[in-house]
């Protein structure tokens, strides 16, 4: 069964098709479960709901592309872009900066994930002058962590 | 927000984590409440707040950084 009801699917496809006019490369780090398991270790209770949630995201527009890749066999993507946990994922098209994910992005996050989207491929946002001016005169790396949960 | 500064700058990067997910990023970020929104791990808040304020937010940690750069 579809994690996106078919009605909200069919306004996304819709608001997708109107509102990207790029390409967005979704990079999604996951841990594919292992037929053996090994005591003391922590297994990825989200990553395949991860993956099928993106993955309908993706079904839903030509311009999405999704790209799943496990952790243990692409460490290096998965430092290249930040990543030490999953599961996790990153947008990628006209963004300057980098946009990450770690974690579902389901409940109250979804919507800010569809405009994340939107954002990304365009690479501009309504921020206004001024942010613009200040992020503009920016000189060294900043870091933001927003911690939210699903409800 | 964070997204949207991340998609302007390339200096910034935002990172949206689901804090039931990552207990330990939780507790070392002592998250009580969300969304808290957490700059160089040093300056943060909870709670959505206006553009402007929350760029002021960006901008003491920026600020505060170059202050111990300069200390060096």
């Amino acid at each position: 069964m579809a994690i996106i009801p078919d009605r909200d699917q069919e306004f996304l496809r819709k608001h997708f098709e109107e509102s990207l006019t790029s390409d967005v490369d979704i990079v999604m780090f996951t841990e594919r479960a292992s037929p053996i398991i090994i005591p003391g270790k922590q297994t990825c209770e989200t990553c395949e709901q991860t993956e099928a949630l993106l993955k309908e995201v993706a079904d839903l527009s030509d311009n999405i592309n999704l790209k799943v890749l496990d952790i243990s066999t692409s460490a290096e993507e998965a430092a290249a872009h930040g990543i030490d946990r999953v599961p996790a994922f990153v947008l990628k098209g006209a963004a300057r900066g980098q946009v990450r994910f770690f974690g579902i992005p389901a409940g109250y996050e979804f919507s800010g994930f569809i405009a994340d989207i939107v954002d990304t491929a365009a690479g501009t946002t309504d921020l206004s002058d001024e942010t613009r001016s200040f992020l503009a005169s920016l000189t060294q790396e900043v870091n933001i962590k927003v911690f939210t949960t699903p409800t | 927000m964070a997204h949207q500064l991340a998609v302007e700058s390339s200096h910034v990067t935002a990172d949206v984590i689901e804090a039931q997910e990552f207990p330990d990023l939780a507790r070392r970020y002592a998250v009580r409440g969300v969304p808290k929104i957490v700059i160089n791990d040093s300056v943060e808040f909870v709670g959505a707040l206006p553009e402007t304020e929350y760029v002021a937010y960006v901008r003491s940690a920026v600020e505060q950084n170059n202050g111990s750069n300069a200390e060096q």
